[in-house]
């Protein structure tokens, strides 16, 4: 009992904390123009800045929001408030995007068993989507010069877009570019061997 | 531009229909009621599978809804009675040319970041005639009431 009674102090003191920053006036009469940050899909929790002519906002939390001109504190939304505004919206989200990553033998150009593998699964998540379209990257890691890697990307991903076309890949659209260096899976610093960061990514929209 | 052709050609050898693969920032994926993708004075109704380009104004209509995924990932969906431009769109992490701006003037708005805000937050933003959010690699959404 000691100790509910101790949180629920602890609660009317982050309450009376909330009601000095200004959050009881939510919502509003009419309400205002608003930024809220959500939890990311994999459960994480990013961060949005709102710049307004009245000041700028930082906001870290999930749920909790702003008005766009930046003239009040973040405070936490009430889940009615969000729902009746977003709902629509948050059922119009396309499924989000799926990506696989293969892998070479070495620092050759012959896709390890394990990635070979992989390609029917590729090909049933392309046929699962409505209207896909299909990026093929190829990555490299930071050995050697950056023009060098770009091209070694390039060359990896037109090998993997010329095997799963083959396989029977029907897509919107299908493009192949190279991130070379530039788009790390594991961070190293430069002229690092890294072979996970060898790879070509597939991703299917 | 010698890469750029390569890239094309290869689009075309395999979907074998005139898809111009540099052109296209992302596709309109889910569309519910009456939604339409302006790009350079053109107004088309969207369905599923419409590009989308740098400068196209998507709107969605009093009852409407409508996705659009982006070729950096980005997933953005939109409520009714929502318009937003596409001011720039660069995705070239190769060449370290990262960017997307938008202005959206009315309605509602979800965000799910791709890479372009993983590689570089400060190069992502979301005008309104009010403020302007900033990122940091985020799900998040806007609500903008008509001035």
């Amino acid at each position: 009992m000691k100790r509910s009674g101790y949180w629920r102090v602890a609660l009317a003191a982050g309450l009376a904390v909330l009601i000095l920053a200004g959050c009881v006036t939510r919502p509003p009469p009419k309400p205002p123009s608003y930024a809220v940050l959500l939890d990311n899909p994999d459960g994480t929790t990013g961060a949005i800045t709102i710049t307004g002519s009245r000041g700028s906002v930082l906001i870290t939390r999930s749920r909790f929001g702003a008005n766009l001109d930046g003239s009040a504190q973040a405070c936490i939304f009430d889940q009615t408030q969000l729902d009746a505004d977003f709902k629509d919206v948050l059922a119009a989200r396309p499924q989000l995007p799926v990506s696989f990553m293969l892998y070479f033998e070495g620092t050759g150009t012959t896709l390890t068993a394990e990635s070979r593998a992989l390609i029917a699964r590729i090909l049933a998540a392309v046929a699962s989507r409505p209207v896909p379209d299909v990026s093929v990257i190829g990555h490299t890691d930071t050995l050697g010069n950056a023009e060098a890697n770009e091209k070694l990307g390039l060359d990896r991903a037109q090998l993997v877009a010329k095997l799963i076309a083959e396989a029977g890949l029907k897509v919107s659209e299908l493009t192949v570019t190279s991130h070379g260096e530039f788009n790390l899976l594991v961070k190293t610093p430069d002229e690092t061997p890294e072979p996970k960061n060898r790879r070509v990514e597939i991703t299917i929209r | 531009m010698k890469f750029v052709s390569t890239v094309a050609m290869f689009a075309l050898m395999v979907v074998g229909s005139p898809v111009w693969a540099q052109e296209s920032i992302g596709f309109v994926k889910t569309v519910s009621g009456d939604a339409s993708v302006t790009s350079a004075g053109k107004l088309v109704k969207a369905v599923p599978g419409t590009p989308v380009h740098v400068n196209s104004v998507l709107k969605t209509g009093p009852k409407a809804s409508m996705g659009v995924t982006f070729k950096d990932n980005q997933v953005m969906s939109f409520g009714p009675d929502t318009e937003l431009t596409i001011d720039e769109y660069l995705y070239a992490p190769a060449k370290g040319d990262l960017k997307f701006a938008a202005s959206m003037s009315k309605g509602t708005l979800n965000v799910v970041s791709g890479v372009i805000a993983k590689l570089k937050p400060e190069a992502v933003s979301v005008k309104t005639p009010t403020g302007t959010i900033g990122v940091r690699g985020t799900n998040y959404v806007i609500k903008v009431e008509p001035q």
